[in-house]
């Protein structure tokens, strides 16, 4: 052993000067790409390349629609994989090592997460206000921070109810209005059989809870100054909850299956399952299961009763322009094309199948016109549309998103493995997502208090 | 060659023996060096990058912790030494240390089971009387070649209500089988990684059996020895340091479980994000931004492989070495 124990040292010698020179590195984003002066327009006749990281197919398409009439601002898509599934990995590490795209898409519920890396410009700072009136009210207000304007709404997703007419026609039923009238539809509908269900639950995504504490009037971020402050056991979130706590319990809801799994298909394509509540970008997910033209119809969401609201933002994504981009005032003319401009919207829609269009006044030429396969009809403009306008102003994102689904998902997981209740689990997850905003450096405190 | 490139140094301080003998060897000692240096440059330096870099750097930054000003750090953003604050909120959480016994309790059902298996399957191969021991050696490897990401797609097909054809032939004759509840998917990642691994270590078994010399079977053979006790006397014994190694690589392996529950997870409600020890940290790692935690979760990884490995090397050593000593 002992020759080798000079080679030893110098290796742990190496590995610690290494160790030490990384640590001596400052922390990338460290200062705000906001503090400094905002960077001008490139000059008349000067060409402008962007990039644009994106996980939808096909975006290039799109890119070339504008590029073939904007010469001078040319930009070009590469694509990640999606969201969480990679996507955002790649570009928190390409801003950690000071670089990244110009343009990247982020979703909705992830954008205060960047500003925990200081990675994304204030577009405020170069116009974006004067662009708030073309876009739809709630949505803005959730990529509003601190006064600054952090992405462009890109696509959303009103939530409404999609169901199979036929078979609720075999217990006499009508889709349900408010979620009392879905809670006796579900238990009309277990009579069919062992394994009918009218809706499922997923305790493994917290996304569809969280749309319908929402949809409630539940708020569960809200800052005060410097500090956050979390709230998800108020009432309204409460009695979601304890409403899905009796839904499972008196085995109204499919729990077993996650919405879109193979199982999931499987189901629904038997006529086991009746409907999905889900955002509209649901529509093409549903029309993959087999056999199923004609049969469905889109009905709008229940609703919590007289409180509350008619819908909820159930996923949805923005374009943001990253803090290592060296034009972001070109970036924003091209978002601004691609999002709120009918030209824009209805390429998007047709290359990409994006979400429910951003716009406050153009929901895409293509989705005004009847669906054969929902049976002819038009439920983008009968539901969808008026969903949109009925969604919760108020509501924001927090910066730990990801970790408040997963805190949620986590803890619903229980109510199968040893019968936890909802309702404790969003007190469980509340104080696990507070004390993760201590852990990142941020101040906080507990709603109710 | 490990020893001349690490003693030379030594011998570089002390003064060279008198003689032009002596000179001339000791600056041919240090040519060699030098080409051994240069040959073993391109390993050390991908090694030095690779390997020695990413571990110090995960260790360093284990003992990191950020602090921020403003809502989300706009006003700016330190990192700071915080001692070893993520050790603790790494055991504190009891998510981590709950997985930790679930893959222990996996490792002791699991590991056991394939390493049986694959020395059967070994001894069977090799035994006298095989039929197409080339064929079936391949036939039982080859699930190895199959990722595990791909292998558990491919079983969540046999796992999942509705697809599996297994769970319609049990529903016909009125059993209820659920391959993915809470207390039942453990067994069912379980039976995957038996099925991917078992072909790979009975790989490593049969290479030991096939270096055992054959005068050895024929004295065996001369006493009158069965096929049973020939494979009970001969080739089990000769066979350990190969069974030994295989189940080190298999707990190694049980406490890095990640790919399988991940996967399964789409199918499976119960999976977690903290299900297995790997899957919490990497959850930290790229869907939190939590690099702090996450470095310590890793290195408490690495720590208790080291030794459990470490701890079985030392039991199955004791227990060998009195029978070594008897057959001296």
């Amino acid at each position: 052993m002992a020759p080798l124990t000079r080679r030893r040292l110098l290796g742990l010698g190496a590995g610690g000067a290494l160790a030490t020179a990384v640590a001596g590195c400052a922390s990338p984003g460290a200062v705000s790409v906001n503090k400094a002066p905002a960077l001008p327009a490139a000059a008349p006749g000067e060409t402008v390349t962007l990039t644009y990281w994106s996980w939808v197919k096909d975006l290039q398409k799109v890119l070339d629609i504008w590029n073939a009439k904007q010469p001078h601002i040319q930009v070009k898509a590469t694509w990640i994989p999606s969201g969480n599934e990679g996507g955002y990995q790649k570009l928190h590490a390409a801003l950690a090592a000071g670089g990244g795209p110009d343009i990247a898409q982020i979703e909705m519920m992830a954008v205060p997460e960047y500003l925990l890396q200081n990675g994304l410009v204030d577009l405020s700072r170069y116009g974006a206000d004067k662009m708030a009136h073309n876009y739809d009210k709630a949505l803005w207000r959730q990529v509003s921070f601190n006064g600054g304007v952090y992405g462009i709404p890109q696509d959303s997703g009103p939530m409404g109810f999609f169901h199979q007419p036929g078979l609720l026609d075999r217990v006499g039923g009508r889709p349900p209005r408010t979620w009392a009238e879905w809670a006796e539809l579900a238990a009309e509908i277990r009579r069919l059989g062992s394994r009918h269900y009218l809706d499922s639950f997923a305790v493994s995504d917290g996304s569809v809870f969280t749309g319908l504490a929402a949809q409630a009037g539940a708020v569960w971020f809200r800052t005060a100054g410097d500090e956050w402050v979390v709230d998800m056991t108020d009432d309204k979130t409460l009695n979601v909850a304890r409403f899905f706590d009796e839904a499972v319990d008196d085995d109204l809801v499919n729990v077993s299956s996650e919405l879109f799994s193979p199982a999931w298909y499987a189901a629904a394509a038997e006529g086991r399952i009746v409907g999905a509540t889900c955002g509209s970008w649901g529509d093409a997910l549903v029309q993959e299961v087999s056999g199923g033209a004609g049969k469905w119809r889109v009905a709008p969401l229940p609703v919590w009763g007289k409180e509350g609201f008619g819908s909820a933002h159930h996923g949805g994504s923005t374009a943001a322009v990253l803090a290592n981009s060296a034009h972001p005032a070109e970036a924003l003319a091209f978002i601004e094309w691609l999002t709120s401009t009918p030209e824009g919207i209805d390429a998007e829609i047709e290359h990409l199948g994006i979400g429910w269009s951003p716009a406050r006044h153009y929901i895409g030429a293509k989705r005004r016109e009847p669906s054969e396969w929902f049976g002819g009809q038009r439920y983008n403009e009968e539901v969808f549309a008026r969903a949109v306008t009925q969604t919760n102003p108020d509501w924001t994102w927090s910066p730990l998103t990801k970790l408040t689904s997963d805190a949620l998902a986590n803890g619903f997981r229980k109510k199968l493995t040893s019968g936890q209740s909802f309702v404790d689990s969003v007190a469980q997850a509340q104080s696990t997502v507070v004390r993760a905003f201590r852990d990142k450096g941020l101040r906080v405190r507990e709603g109710k208090q | 060659m490990s020893t001349t490139t690490t003693r030379t140094p030594e011998r570089r301080g002390t003064p060279a023996p008198a003689g032009g003998a002596g000179r001339a060897r000791s600056g041919q000692q240090r040519k060699q060096t030098t080409a051994a240096w240069v040959l073993l440059a391109p390993f050390l330096a991908v090694f030095a990058f690779t390997f020695v870099l990413p571990i110090a750097t995960a260790v360093g930054q284990s003992f990191t912790t950020t602090t921020r000003q403003g809502l989300f750090g706009e006003e700016g953003i330190q990192v700071a030494f915080a001692g070893w604050d993520n050790y603790v909120q790494a055991l504190s959480g009891g998510g981590f240390l709950t997985s930790f016994g679930r893959v222990l309790l996996f490792g002791i059902v699991q590991v056991p089971v394939m390493i049986a298996f694959c020395t059967v399957l070994a001894l069977l191969l090799e035994s006298a009387s095989a039929k197409c021991p080339q064929f079936f050696r391949t036939a039982y490897f080859l699930p190895y070649g199959v990722p595990g990401v791909i292998a558990t797609i491919l079983w969540s097909f046999l796992y999942v209500p509705g697809l599996s054809p297994l769970l319609d032939v049990a529903g016909l004759v009125g059993i209820e089988l659920d391959f993915l509840g809470a207390d039942s998917v453990l067994w069912s990642i379980a039976n995957i990684v038996t099925w991917t691994y078992t072909g790979y270590n009975m790989l490593i078994v049969i290479a030991q059996l096939k270096s055992i010399p054959g005068e050895i079977y024929e004295a065996a053979r001369v006493d009158g020895a069965g096929a049973f006790r020939i494979a009970w006397s001969i080739q089990l014994p000769l066979i350990r340091p190969a069974v030994n190694l295989a189940t080190v690589f298999s707990i190694i392996g049980t406490l890095q479980l990640f790919a399988e529950p991940l996967v399964l997870a789409n199918a499976s409600p119960a999976i977690d994000t903290e299900y297995t020890p790997n899957l919490a940290a990497y959850t930290n790692a790229f869907a939190y931004n939590e690099y702090g935690l996450a470095s310590a979760q890793a290195v408490l990884i690495a720590l208790v492989a080291f030794v459990l490995s470490f701890a079985f090397m030392l039991a199955t050593h004791r227990t060998s070495r009195p029978e070594r000593k008897a057959r001296k």
